[in-house]
C-alpha cells in the first residue's frame, strides 16, 4: 500500500530524514515510534505534500507522490499534530469548510459528517464552538475532519498529545474502528504503550533514521536485552543472595524472597536447582520497546 | 518585586530587536517624513511651487521681458507651451492653470491700455488657483502699473499745465513712480477663464479631502489587519491543513485577497455612504465612475494587504511593517494633507503611493466632475498597481512557504 525508498531531506546542515525505507501493508497499523525531533512530522509533512523530498519516493496505493499529488492528497487524511481546527466556527461548521476542500457534493457530505461525528461521539456536541470545547473533544474533531474525503490511507502525528487517559482511549477506539473499516493507518507516537495496542508493525526512528523495524515480537526477537524476571523463593539465605549476586553479571535486586532481574531465565533456574534453591512462583515479563530503544540508541524514549 | 517586575519587561522588549527598532527608529523616520512633507505650510515660497504654464501669443521683446519678470517669482515654476498643450494639461489636472499673453500685449503696454492677459485654470482647483493669483497680481503690478502711472501723470501735466517747467515736471513724476504708490495702484487686471468649470453646487474640497484621504489610509490598516489572517493561520495549525488538501498555495493566496476585497469595497461604500448622509458629499453625481474606482481602490489595497502577509512571517512583524509602509504612504500620497500644500518633490514621490491615485481619483469624480472615461487612467494604474501587488505576492508567498509551516 505504501512504499518509502530511500527517503531523505536535509534542512541547511540538518538532516532531518537520513535514507528511510519502509513498506506497509494494506489495512495496517504502522506505528512509527520515536523521541521528539526524530523526524516523524517531518515524514509526515513529506508524505502529506507539505514539504518536498530531496531525495527518495514515495508511492501510495501504486501512486507516485511526487507525481500524482492531487491524485495521493485525495487518498490521504492527514491528523496533524497540532489542532488545526477554527477556533470561532462550530465543529459542524469547521467539518463542511475542511469537506469542501476535498469537492464533495453537499448530499453526501452532510451524510459523511453525520457519520463521523456519530464515530466519534459528538454528535450532540456539533453546533458548538470549538473554543468550548475541552482538549480531547478537540483532538477527536482533529481526526474527523481528515475522514471526510473517506481516505484510504490515513497518517496520524501523535493524536494524542496533551490529552487526558479517557479520551486518548476514546482515541483509540476511534483508531481501532477505522482500521477495521480498512483503512491503512501510519501512527506516530513517542509513547510506547500506543503503538503496542495499536500497531501491527513498529518502525523505531531515532535521528532522521529508522533503527529498528517489525512486528514486537520481532524486535523483542532481534534485540539482546533480557525478559525481566521475578522470583519468588521458598526461603533464601543472605549467602545464598550473595552467592547468586556473585555468580551472575546481570544487575539483580533481593527484597525479601523476591530476586528481580534482567536475566537469561534458564541460566537462574539451573543454578537454583544445581544448589537447592527452592521456587515458589515466577513472573516473566517479556522485554518492553523502552529497553529496546534504550540498546538501539543508548538513551531513554522520553530523553 | 515591582523593581524585579519592571526589569524583567525591560530585558524582554530589549531583547526583541525589531520591537526596538520600530519603537525608536519607525518614528523618527516618520517624524523626518512629516517634517519635509508637512514644511510646506507657513514656510517660505521656496518650499511651496506651483507650475503654471504660459503661452505666448505675443512673442514681442515686451512679452519675453514679463516672462522672464513672472520666471523669477520664487513661488512659481513657469512652463511654456502652445495654447493646445496647455488646455490639454489643464483639463487631465497635471496643472492649476495657464497664463496666455494675449496678442497685442506689447503694444497695450506701450499705449497704456487693458493689458491682455488671460488665466486660464482648472475651476476644481480652487485653493490652488487663488494662491496663483495672488502671486500673480502682485508682480504684475509691480512690472506694469509703474510704467502706466507715469504715462498718465505725463498727459495729465501735459494737458492741464501745458506751460509747466520740465525740471517740475521730472520732480513731479519722480514722486509718482514710488514703490508704495504703484504697489497700491489697481491697474493690472487680467481676465479669468474656466477650462474645467465645476457644475452646480461647489465642491467642499475640505470634506472630499478629509473622506477620501482617511477612508483609503484606514482601508490600508484594515486590509493588512485582514490579511494578516494568514499569519494566524500558520500560528493556528489551520495553514497546514489547507496546504494538506488538494488547494494549491494560489488559491489559498488568492482567496485571502478575495475576502480581503470584499471587505475593503464594503468599508468603502459604508465610508461614502456615512460621508453622504453626515455631510452632504454627493455620491449620487456619478454613482457609476464612483462604484467603478471604488473598486478599484478596494483592488489595489487588497493586493497591497496580501503583500504585506506574503513579506511578514509573524503577526508582530507584519503589524510593525504595515504601520511604517502604510503611515509613510499616506503622508505622501496626501492622505494627511493635500498634496499642494506640499514640497514639489513630495508631490512628484506621491505617484508611488497607492493613496495618491485613490484620492485624486475622488477628486476627479467630486469636484471635476470628470467622466467615467476621463478617469480610466487612474482606474487603469490603480488595478495595475493591484496586479503587479497580486503577482510579487504570490511570488514570495511560495519562496516562504516552508518557512510558514
Amino acid at each position: 500500500m505504501i512504499q518509502v525508498r530511500e527517503l531523505s531531506k536535509t534542512f541547511g546542515a540538518f538532516k532531518a530524514i537520513n535514507n528511510i525505507s519502509f513498506n506497509v501493508k494494506k489495512g495496517e497499523i504502522f506505528g512509527l515510534l520515536g523521541p521528539n525531533g526524530a523526524g516523524k512530522s517531518t515524514l509526515i509533512n513529506i508524505m502529506s505534500s507539505v514539504i518536498k523530498a530531496d531525495l527518495g519516493t514515495i508511492s501510495l496505493n501504486g501512486i507516485g507522490l511526487s507525481t500524482h499529488t492531487n491524485e495521493s492528497k485525495s487518498i490521504i487524511g492527514i491528523v496533524p499534530q497540532e489542532i488545526s481546527l477554527y477556533e470561532n466556527f462550530s465543529a459542524y461548521e469547521n467539518l463542511k469548510f475542511f469537506g469542501k476542500l476535498y469537492g464533495i457534493d453537499k448530499a453526501v457530505l452532510k451524510k459523511r459528517m453525520e457519520e463521523i461525528l456519530k464515530l466519534i461521539g459528538l454528535e450532540n456536541r456539533k453546533n458548538d464552538l470549538i473554543k468550548t470545547y475541552s482538549g480531547g473533544m478537540k483532538r477527536r474533531i482533529n481526526i474527523a475532519a481528515a475522514l471526510l474525503h473517506k481516505p484510504k490511507i490515513l497518517l496520524m502525528d501523535e493524536p494524542t498529545v496533551g490529552v487526558d487517559p479517557q479520551s486518548r482511549n476514546q482515541i483509540f477506539e476511534v483508531v481501532e474502528q477505522l482500521n477495521k473499516q480498512g483503512v491503512t493507518i501510519i501512527y506516530t507516537t513517542h509513547y510506547m504503550e500506543e503503538v503496542v495496542r495499536l500497531c501491527n508493525t513498529i518502525a523505531i526512528m531515532d535521528n532522521g533514521k529508522i533503527i529498528a523495524q517489525g512486528t514486537l515480537e520481532e524486535l523483542q526477537n532481534q534485540t539482546k536485552s533480557n525478559d525481566q524476571v521475578e522470583i519468588v523463593f521458598e526461603e533464601i539465605k543472605v549467602e545464598q543472595k550473595e552467592a547468586i549476586i556473585k555468580e551472575f553479571s546481570f544487575p539483580i535486586t533481593f527484597q525479601n524472597n523476591k530476586m528481580k532481574s534482567t536475566c537469561d531465565l534458564n541460566k537462574i533456574l539451573t543454578y537454583c536447582v544445581r544448589n537447592q534453591i527452592e521456587i515458589n512462583g515466577i513472573h516473566q515479563e517479556k522485554v518492553t520497546l523502552e529497553n529496546i530503544f534504550l540498546e538501539l540508541t543508548g538513551k531513554s524514549l522520553r530523553d | 518585586m515591582i523593581k524585579t517586575i519592571v526589569k524583567k519587561d525591560l530585558k524582554l522588549f530589549f531583547s526583541d530587536k525589531k520591537s526596538v527598532i520600530i519603537t525608536f527608529i519607525l518614528p523618527i523616520l516618520l517624524i523626518s517624513l512629516f517634517a519635509f512633507a508637512f514644511g510646506g505650510i507657513g514656510s517660505s515660497e521656496e518650499l511651496i511651487k506651483i507650475d503654471l504654464l504660459i503661452v505666448d501669443l505675443d512673442k514681442t521683446p515686451e512679452s519675453k521681458a514679463l516672462q522672464q519678470s513672472l520666471d523669477s517669482i520664487k513661488g512659481i515654476n513657469l512652463i511654456a507651451t502652445t495654447i493646445e498643450k496647455a488646455s490639454k494639461a489643464v483639463i487631465k489636472g497635471k496643472y492649476v492653470a495657464v497664463l496666455v499673453l494675449q496678442k497685442g500685449y506689447a503694444e497695450a503696454v506701450k499705449t497704456n491700455n487693458a493689458i491682455p492677459l488671460e488665466l486660464k485654470y482648472d475651476q476644481s482647483r480652487e485653493i490652488e488657483v487663488g494662491m496663483l493669483q495672488a502671486v500673480l497680481m502682485e508682480k504684475l503690478m509691480q512690472k506694469l502699473s509703474k510704467k502706466a502711472i507715469t504715462k498718465n501723470i505725463a498727459n495729465y501735466l501735459d494737458k492741464e499745465f501745458a506751460g509747466m517747467a520740465p525740471s517740475m515736471k521730472n520732480k513731479i513724476l519722480t514722486g509718482a513712480l514710488s514703490d508704495e504708490y504703484t504697489e497700491q495702484s489697481s491697474f493690472v487686471n487680467f481676465k479669468m477663464t474656466a477650462i474645467l468649470k465645476v457644475e452646480g453646487e461647489k465642491p467642499n474640497y475640505g470634506l472630499i479631502q478629509a473622506v477620501a484621504g482617511t477612508a483609503i489610509m484606514m482601508l490600508l490598516f484594515s486590509i493588512a489587519e485582514i490579511g494578516g489572517g494568514l499569519l494566524d493561520e500558520k500560528e493556528g495549525g489551520t495553514l497546514k491543513r489547507l496546504l494538506q488538501s488538494p488547494l494549491k498555495p494560489r488559491e489559498i493566496l488568492f482567496g485571502k485577497m478575495g475576502a480581503a476585497l470584499i471587505i475593503a469595497l464594503l468599508q468603502l461604500l459604508v465610508m461614502f455612504l456615512f460621508a453622504w448622509i453626515a455631510f452632504g458629499l454627493p455620491i449620487f453625481n456619478d454613482i457609476i465612475s464612483l462604484l467603478v474606482l471604488i473598486f478599484a481602490v478596494a483592488f489595489a489595497v487588497a493586493s497591497f494587504g496580501i503583500f504585506l502577509v506574503s513579506i511578514a512571517r509573524t503577526r508582530k512583524q507584519l503589524s510593525g511593517l504595515s504601520s511604517m509602509i502604510i503611515l509613510t504612504m499616506s503622508a505622501i500620497g496626501g492622505s494627511m494633507i493635500p498634496l499642494f500644500a506640499m514640497p514639489a518633490i513630495m508631490q512628484k514621490i506621491a505617484v508611488i503611493s497607492v493613496n495618491y491615485w485613490g484620492i485624486q481619483g475622488f477628486y476627479d469624480i467630486f469636484a471635476r466632475s470628470l467622466s467615467l472615461v476621463e478617469l480610466l487612467p487612474r482606474i487603469a494604474v490603480l488595478l495595475g498597481i493591484g496586479l503587479v501587488m497580486s503577482m510579487i505576492s504570490l511570488k514570495l508567498f511560495k519562496k516562504n512557504l516552508l518557512k510558514l509551516v
